[in-house]
């Protein structure tokens, strides 16, 4: 049984089919890689595994449970979290203020402990933004930690949005593109980033338009065209097959 | 879109202090009738506009609030006038048939955001208000409810009487602005509160993130109806009638504006300055004999403050500022000087 | 069937709303902001049309056009002096509450607390058989059809209604007609508050006027948009419409059951289908 696993996938609006029946199998602690033109149905993938939208047809399961038709937050409480495309942050906050809205999800004491201010709320509030910082630090923003977010580059902006989707401790992530809109040398650095974020065990789902990006990181890639997966394995073996170079033909292949 | 500036750290002590010995010296310093009256007045719509204060931070701008100070009024004012009840368990029972009112409300209406929520609770506002007006024999429509006086609380040799003097009923509302602030500057404080931020300023990330918007709008939504409904039930007892066009789409709309001009960058400080300040400036240009003026220049202050006070920091921000210069200052003078 | 007198009060308030209504979601569509004023500028409108006609002296169809021309250049100073300068929509929508009280104060001050009344701009009546009309309500309907007319003119065959439109529909077409966004927003919001006043104006003579008149027509307004969608300009005079017949011919069985029904009816469009009668959908 595969961690997360997409069983006959179809999302449709009104005629057109974003997706049609996609079978993905994601396993624990690996860097899934997807690919595919635009328009190929890659962000719709991302929109359905979160709950964004629901699939038309066809079921999710998460450790052998059905999450699909779930909403979003029941989902990312079970433990997939995703990123945006764009730059999606909680307008007018800090850094650290963005990291600690997202990390009061994860806390084991109650609201009541919180609001009467017990010790317990406090030592675990200590930790949380131990953890905070800890994580900030790893994703380069600490000099950051108190300007305002959206006063921070494009990069770092992508980077923290993937903070605050690690500190809800995700044991899914789904990545939607985090290196839109970077020259190669920012790119490495997010993909930099993404290999040491596998190290804290949690499973990447990695989205991306760009295939150099992906080649040096994934364990594993899946193309999809047209919303039907065309190709799927290994990314050195997969990058060379007919179906895929045609995918890509007329847009930039590498 | 709005910004929250966490004053827990500017206001000192010292001034807390200072203001707690000025309310107990209200009785010394004056007994003059229509001050206090003002006092407890701008306290109840404190109360009011601190509710409100916290639903729109959950993102929501609800122009319904007078609608609750309505159903707590006239819960207890039916309780009392009609039914024979005592002023206190009435009291407490607005408090929950408001909170009711607004959980019930609320799981219907708190899923749509925005303009389209504002007018929604418009529409309601409006519909208790027709409903007070046209339910005579519960209500006594337009001719209103005699309210009665709190029950006199025997303390041994001594009993705290509401018919001779106001301050007894300055103090019951002293009590319940201060507790209402306690609730709300904990609920700000705790975990529940900063939530309520992510909720408010991206709603579609919050979600995404594990919080279900339902969740915390409605808790906001309860919180603020239960107060609101006592902040009600106090104004209908303390005006002694309350008629169905005292609390109505006009008074939900003066609690938005004490809540902005205050400043919702906190819970407690912004309402309580805002409904002060606006309340006793709008009661003393009453007193000035010429017609209009009084809004007139009410509707000035409000465009004044939004205009150099913009975001909502409003007068709270003032405050704020101030000591920002002041202390701030050289807290971090002391910082710098501990790194070398 | 209520008698025709009913049906023609109808009319005459479907007029008003239309006009009023036509006006607000032609802001709200364009600058975004839900102009709270909007009933203000119609009593503005009705005291205009009010001292054109007895301290002036001019015909009523030109204090109808002064009442417009004057309250558009009002509305104008108040976007170029306070709403230009207020960053954020919910913060703008509060200061426009607040010229609700600034404006109906200075009315008061100026104009007085007491009800004033225009008797018989036009007087006479058409005889129908077994009721008559007044000329005074003729007109009124005729002067809003004119109106409309022009106002579909403008915004069908010129450049600039053109792009009112087409930014309707879409923020930041407006540079496709070659239309500055600063010229358009202005133009809007003139042409919108000085229908507010032309609403309040046309039936200035039929009922009374003072400094408090502006609340409930807001309202109205306001509901009417959202009946018909709120961005949509078919919807306002469709829900104008509605909302006048439904103010005076339910009313008239329903009495104030008919204000409970319209309040929940709004409630219920909105949790629904947010988008209104016309409006596209939202997402």
């Amino acid at each position: 049984m595969s961690f997360l696993e997409l069983n006959q996938v179809t999302k449709t609006f009104g005629k057109l089919a974003a997706l049609e029946d996609i079978d993905l199998q994601v396993n624990k602690g690996e860097i899934l890689g997807i690919v595919g033109p635009n328009g190929s149905g890659k962000t719709t993938l991302i929109n359905i595994i979160s709950g964004y939208f629901r699939p038309t047809k066809g079921e999710i399961l998460f450790n052998g449970k059905k999450i699909s038709g779930l909403r979003p937050d029941r989902i990312a409480s079970r433990g997939i979290v995703r990123t945006f495309q764009s730059n999606v942050l909680f307008e007018g906050t800090t850094v650290i203020e963005s990291m600690l809205i997202s990390a009061y999800q994860q806390y084991k004491t109650n609201h009541w402990q919180s609001f009467f201010n017990t010790r317990a709320w406090k030592q675990e509030n200590e930790e949380v933004v131990g953890r905070v910082i800890e994580l900030i630090k790893l994703l380069d923003l600490l000099n950051d930690t108190f300007l305002p977010a959206d006063g921070l580059s494009h990069g770092y902006q992508r980077l923290l949005g993937i903070a605050m989707a690690m500190i809800t401790n995700p044991s899914v992530l789904l990545l939607d593109e985090p290196t839109t809109g970077m020259n190669h040398e920012e790119a490495m650095f997010v993909v930099d980033k993404i290999k040491m974020l596998r190290e804290q065990g949690v499973t990447i789902i990695l989205i991306e338009h760009n295939m150099k990006v992906l080649m040096g990181v994934v364990d594993r890639v899946v193309v999809l065209n047209f919303g039907t997966k065309i190709a799927e394995g290994k990314p050195e073996v997969v990058m060379n097959k007919q179906e895929v170079i045609e995918a890509y033909l007329g847009t930039e292949l590498i | 879109m709005m910004t929250y500036i966490d004053y827990k750290d500017v206001v000192p002590k010292a001034v807390i202090g200072l203001v707690v010995l000025l309310i107990l010296l209200v009785p010394i310093i004056t007994t003059n009738e229509s001050t206090l009256s003002i006092l407890i007045l701008s306290g109840i719509w404190a109360i009011a506009v601190m509710g409100f204060t916290l639903v729109l931070r959950t993102g929501q701008f609800s122009l319904g609030q007078a609608a609750f100070m309505a159903i707590g009024g006239y819960t207890s004012a039916i309780l009392t006038a009609q039914m024979g009840w005592s002023f206190w368990p009435a009291f407490l029972l607005a408090g929950l048939v408001s909170g009711l009112a607004a959980f019930l409300v609320g799981m219907v209406v708190l899923r749509v955001g925005g303009i389209y929520f504002s007018i929604i609770t418009l529409s309601l506002c409006e519909v208790i208000r027709i409903v007070a007006q046209q339910w005579e024999s519960v209500t006594r429509g337009a001719r209103g409810l005699i309210t009665a006086q709190p029950n006199p609380i025997p303390l041994g040799f001594f009993e705290i009487n509401f018919f001779s003097s106001t301050v007894p009923y300055f103090y019951l509302t002293v009590c319940l602005v201060a507790f209402t602030a306690l609730v709300f500057w904990r609920i700000g404080e705790s975990r529940l509160g900063r939530s309520f931020a992510g909720v408010a300023l991206n709603p579609v990330l919050a979600e995404h993130q594990g919080m279900y918007l339902m969740k915390y709008r409605v808790i906001a939504f309860t919180v603020a109806g239960v107060f609101t409904g006592l902040a009600g039930s106090l104004y209908a007892h303390f005006l002694t009638v309350l008629t169905p066009t005292m609390l109505g789409l006009w008074q939900s709309i003066q609690i938005l504006i004490m809540s902005i001009v205050g400043g919702i960058g906190s819970l407690v400080g912004g309402p309580i300055i805002g409904s002060i300040l606006l309340y006793t400036f709008g009661s003393y240009l009453t007193r000035l004999d010429i017609y209009g003026i009084q809004q007139l220049l009410f509707g000035a202050v409000v465009v004044l403050v939004l205009l150099f006070l913009p975001k909502g920091t409003g007068l709270v921000d003032l405050w704020g500022r101030f000591w920002t210069k002041v202390i701030w200052r050289e807290k971090e003078f002391e910082m710098d000087e501990a790194e070398e | 069937m209520p008698p025709a007198g009913i049906w023609i009060d109808g009319l005459i308030q479907s007029c008003a709303y239309m006009t009023m209504a036509f006006g607000m979601v032609l802001v709200f569509s364009i600058l975004g902001i839900l102009n709270w004023t909007h009933g203000q500028f119609y009593m503005l409108g009705a005291f205009v049309v009010y001292y054109a006609i007895t301290a002036v002296g001019i015909p009523f169809p030109l204090g109808l056009l002064a009442a417009g021309v004057l309250v558009a250049g009002l509305s104008i100073l108040v976007k170029k002096i306070i709403i230009d300068h207020i960053t954020g929509d919910l913060y703008v929508g509060v200061a426009t509450m607040g010229l609700i009280f600034f404006f109906e104060g200075a009315a008061s001050m100026i104009f007085g607390m007491q009800d004033k009344g225009l008797a018989r701009v036009l007087p006479g009546v058409v005889d129908l058989g077994s009721f008559s009309v007044s000329y005074q309500k003729i007109a009124v309907v005729s002067f809003t059809l004119v109106i409309m007319i022009i106002l579909f003119i403008m915004l069908n065959f010129t450049r600039i209604g053109l792009a009112i439109r087409a930014t309707a529909q879409q923020p930041d077409a407006a540079s496709l007609y070659g239309v500055s966004v600063e010229r358009l927003s202005l133009t809007v919001m003139g042409i919108g508050c000085g229908l507010a006043a032309m609403a309040g104006g046309i039936i200035a003579p039929l009922y009374t006027i003072n400094p408090f008149i502006g609340g409930i027509p807001m309202i109205m307004s306001l509901l009417a948009i959202v009946i018909g969608g709120l961005g949509s300009l078919t919807g306002a005079i469709v829900g104008g419409l509605i909302l006048g017949f439904l103010n005076s011919v339910v009313a008239y069985h329903l009495s104030y059951l008919s204000e409970v029904v319209l309040f929940m009816l709004v409630v219920i469009i909105l949790l629904v289908r947010p988008q209104g009668l016309f409006g596209a959908s939202v997402k």
